[in-house]
């Protein structure tokens, strides 16, 4: 083995720094052998510096429009922001799982259930500050999460989703139901921390949260944790012969989407500051499957929204209550079958020209190609 | 020594037989070819020695190691790249994000370091990047490296997985028919380009391939598998005149190439 | 106990009957239909509607709620199905969920949140079986249930359409050859399914109290369990299926019933029947294709 390369991490440097006359010629071979179907590539102009300026002045004031919208809205609506904020978080969730990941996951309100019941008991009962509660809640959830991800291993598509359906409807009529952990039919009390009990100050709480969690995704979206659980959703064999550890990148998008779903629970619950099991039913379930599939699995801006629009849609319009669960089962239809890229494929050319594209019709976008119709067996 | 060296390797799927008594050893800097008519157990023998199937009897020995029993994923960490036939990328996503992809195992951070974007995920990431930026000029693919996978020609998607495979760094490449669906002019090319990339990254190589002439001019030994079991084995002349060889899989196929 | 044995295995014949449906849409579609349920609610509410409001006899309001439960199944195949023909099976899947949904939400419109009851269609004293008094209602249950599993027996074996409809869902390619239109037999499948639903629906209806989504709520997922245990494909297994898990459920409550550490202790037990059976023999324990 004494013939091994020597400098093992870049092996192109080598090739390209020492050319040979005749192994030059072999690429030359190679490239026009194989220039004959190359498409030919459009270089695109980037904006001007007038056009960065509108794209990102455009974006800081929608961004800042949101953040300050809270101060201009009254207590009621406050509290709609908050509950808006927590449905992102929890959309998040589901997006790691069945957005990213390809895995289904009916049973989505039994993690949330986890966190939320686990932080409301921290905090009543073992009268420990939110901050723990939080952090225990997403520990529980990842449990939870990660429970089911052992299953996955052995189960998936259609099977998986079954399991993951009786998984919630389990956890909710019996888990939830003990009365020594969750205070049983009449719940669990889970007091909003000193410091934010107003609704104003919640809602920047959940700012917060919400912040650091979407920065943690889209940190995991561009590392390899994330590209290695693309790999697995699109092709198991490939990404083993990569080097990805299948089993572990599985288990790990369980865990982490757990994280997620264990600290909406706890925002969910000291955001109404009590936590009833008959909370977190199939309904429930049903509704943040179909708010991240009408945003746009795999997208973070349109699972933003969808998750909003569902959350603050039955509040807004609360006198036609009778028809906003109805509407919203009917988008989802809609969306299945007519534009599974869902809210983000139609605002694709929107968010191609923030990121330095001239704005051109519609089409499909690299997020939906990645993440498009992702639920997949 | 063999950098490859399987013995009596034999797998059964319930009734079938898919591989039998099979042995095989591939040689430091050998570009070693696997030939044999459709359903002779080639792509299943690549998936004994990736760890995909567990061979039901034999042993498979990659350099010093024993690695029947170990997952796919630590095999490749010995050193050993593998392309598939009908191309093991992701093909909904870019090329660049591919060459990413395929550097998993290099790429030397935590999952939460990453997670958390701390600055040694961010630092390692560029490195990668350069990387994968390095090895796709080199191929002549660079340009391509923001298209997505599947709008690529067939034959320009084979050589970006060749591409991604490099970028991972093996000593040792298993190939399954890299040549399916190119042009002669295009199999020509890419022969040029093996024996180019043995000479730079010391490569060692197992190839499944149907192109004959391809066969012929590169490799240093030829296996011939037909029906699970070793038909013959030689260097590629003598297997091209194989009277058994010539009848079970050339004969049908290849009898004017 | 004998009581609770009783009581299984009739719940468990509605299972048996639901799972025959999921069992028939996963043979034609390849897809769990988590709507089953949902078409025996509705069902069952067409039935109080024109029985209890419209002061029809017992047999017609039956037979026009199951006509009208078919016309829904119908519709969903088209509108829903067929859009999602060669789409990822998950996708569909996710699909008759909506379809419950907006199904569970149109009730919640018509009807309103609160619980209706409809009439039993026997009346009568309980007849005594295993020392265990039994309505005339649950027996009919029974009887009903036992003949349409024979009468499908017969259909699915010696019948051209019911031999037809187990073709398409095992050759496609070949049958769509032999000239028979998958797309057709689809409508067909989801139709029937809808049927059987139906027919569960109304059945169940005069024994307990209506509200929206009851049927997804309580006989969902040991139907499912019941087609699981019965190997997803076979339809006999999935009856047979459906009473071992009513069993399991009467037994579950008989044991475990009172418990006040764990509420729902039958449900607990399906559940964990339905994981074992999956991660242990997922072919099914009674199921042979057929």
């Amino acid at each position: 083995m004494a013939v091994r390369k020597k400098n093992r991490s870049k092996p192109a440097t080598e090739i390209v720094s020492v050319p040979d006359v005749e192994e030059v010629d072999a690429i030359e071979e190679v490239r026009e052998a194989f220039e004959a179907p190359m498409l030919p590539v459009r270089a695109e102009p980037g904006p001007t510096f007038a056009g960065w300026v509108a794209r990102r002045g455009l974006l800081a004031a929608i961004i800042f429009g949101v953040l300050l919208a809270p101060q201009f809205v009254d207590n009621v609506r406050e509290n709609m922001i908050s509950f808006a904020l927590v449905y992102v978080v929890i959309g998040l969730s589901i997006n790691i799982l069945i957005g990213y990941a390809g895995q289904i996951s009916l049973g989505h309100q039994a993690f949330v259930g986890v966190g939320a019941f686990t932080s409301a008991y921290i905090v009543s009962n073992s009268h420990l500050s939110f901050w723990i509660g939080l952090a225990l809640a997403g520990l529980t959830g990842a449990g939870a999460a990660l429970l089911l991800g052992l299953v996955a291993l052995r189960l998936r598509g259609l099977y998986l989703a079954l399991i993951t359906l009786a998984y919630g409807f389990v956890a909710q009529n019996s888990i939830f139901n003990i009365p020594a952990l969750t205070g049983g039919g009449a719940g669990a009390e889970a007091p909003r921390p000193a410091g934010f009990t107003g609704n104003m100050a919640f809602v920047y709480l959940c700012f917060i949260i919400l912040a650091v969690l979407m920065y943690v995704d889209w940190r995991l979206v561009r590392s390899k944790v994330g590209r290695a659980i693309f790999a697995i959703r699109e092709n198991e064999l490939a990404a083993a012969s990569f080097g990805i550890n299948v089993t572990a990148y599985k288990l790990i998008a369980f865990v982490i989407s757990g994280v997620f779903a264990g600290i909406g629970g706890s925002l969910f619950a000291h955001r109404s500051t009590v936590v009833v099991s008959a909370d977190f039913n199939f309904a429930l379930a049903l509704t943040f499957v179909l708010m991240v599939v009408v945003g746009g699995l795999g997208s973070r801006v349109g699972v933003f929204i969808g998750s909003a629009f569902f959350a603050l849609f039955p509040l807004i319009f609360n006198r036609f209550s009778k028809y906003t669960g109805l509407i919203g089962a009917l988008l989802l239809l809609l969306t299945l079958t007519t534009f599974p890229g869902g809210i983000a494929q139609q605002i694709a050319p929107i968010l191609r020209w923030f990121g330095g594209a001239p704005l051109r019709g519609h089409g499909k976008s690299q997020v939906i190609q990645s993440g498009g119709a992702g639920v997949r067996p | 020594m063999s950098v490859l060296e399987v013995r009596n390797l034999g797998i059964r799927f319930g009734g079938l037989q898919a591989l039998a008594e099979v042995d095989i050893d591939v040689r430091e800097w050998e570009i070693v070819g696997l030939i044999g008519p459709n359903g002779a157990g080639k792509t299943t023998f690549f998936n004994c020695v990736m760890g995909v199937y567990k061979p039901t009897t034999g042993t498979v020995q990659y350099r010093d190691e024993q690695v029947v029993g170990r997952p796919t994923h630590e095999r490749v960490r010995l050193g050993i790249g593998r392309t598939f036939q009908n191309i093991g990328l992701v093909k909904v996503l870019p090329v660049m994000e591919n060459m990413l992809i395929a550097q998993h195992a290099k790429a030397r951070y935590g999952v939460l370091s990453g997670l958390l974007g701390l600055r040694a995920s961010l630092e390692q990431e560029k490195v990668l990047k350069d990387n994968a930026l390095e090895i796709l000029d080199f191929m002549g693919l660079v340009d391509y490296r923001n298209a997505v996978v599947a709008s690529l020609p067939y034959g320009l998607q084979k050589l970006t997985e060749i591409a991604a495979v490099l970028a991972s760094d093996p000593e040792f490449l298993l190939l399954d028919e890299p040549t399916s669906g190119m042009s002669p002019e295009e199999a020509h090319a890419f022969g040029d380009l093996l024996l180019k990339l043995r000479t730079e990254l010391n490569l060692t190589v197992l190839m499944i391939e149907h192109h004959v002439p391809l066969v012929v001019r590169v490799c240093d030994y030829v296996y011939c598998l037909n029906f699970g079991r070793l038909l013959a084995e030689g260097r590629p002349e003598e297997i091209r005149r194989h009277p058994e060889v010539v009848a079970a899989y050339l004969g049908e196929e290849h009898a004017t190439a | 106990m004998k009581q609770f044995l009783v009581l299984g295995v009739i719940n468990g014949a509605v299972y048996g009957l639901l799972a025959t449906g999921l069992v028939l849409v996963y043979k034609g579609a390849r897809v769990f239909n988590f709507a089953q349920a949902e078409f025996g609610t509705v069902a069952a509410f067409f039935a109080y509607w024109l029985i209890e409001k419209q002061h029809l006899p017992y047999w017609a309001g039956d037979l026009l709620a199951i006509l009208g439960i078919a016309i829904v199944g119908f519709l969903v195949e088209r509108l829903i199905v067929r859009p999602l023909f060669t789409a990822p099976r998950v996708t569909l899947l996710v699909a008759t969920a909506g379809v419950a949904l907006v199904l569970i939400q149109l009730q919640f419109i018509i009807v309103g949140a609160n619980a209706v009851q409809i009439g039993p269609a026997l009346r009568g004293i309980g007849v005594n079986i295993l020392d265990v008094v039994v309505s005339p209602q649950r027996l009919l249950i029974f009887g009903v249930l036992v003949i349409l599993g024979l009468g499908m027996g017969y259909f699915f074996s010696r019948t051209d359409l019911g031999l037809a409809v187990l073709a398409t869902s095992q050759e496609p390619v070949a049958t769509e050859l032999a000239g028979i239109g998958t797309r057709r037999m689809s409508s067909f499948i989801w139709t029937f399914a809808a049927v059987l639903g139906g027919i569960a629906g109304v059945l169940l209806a005069p024994t307990g109290a209506l509200f929206p989504g009851f049927m997804t709520i309580t006989d969902l997922l040991p139907a499912f369990t019941a087609a699981v245990v019965g190997g997803i494909t076979s339809l006999p297994g999935a009856f047979l299926g459906g009473l071992l898990i009513g069993i399991t459920q009467g037994l579950g409550e008989f044991y475990f019933g009172s418990s006040t550490i764990v509420r729902g202790a039958a449900n607990l037990l399906v559940f964990a029947v339905l994981v074992l059976v999956l991660l242990v023999r997922p072919k099914g324990l009674i199921g042979r294709e057929a």
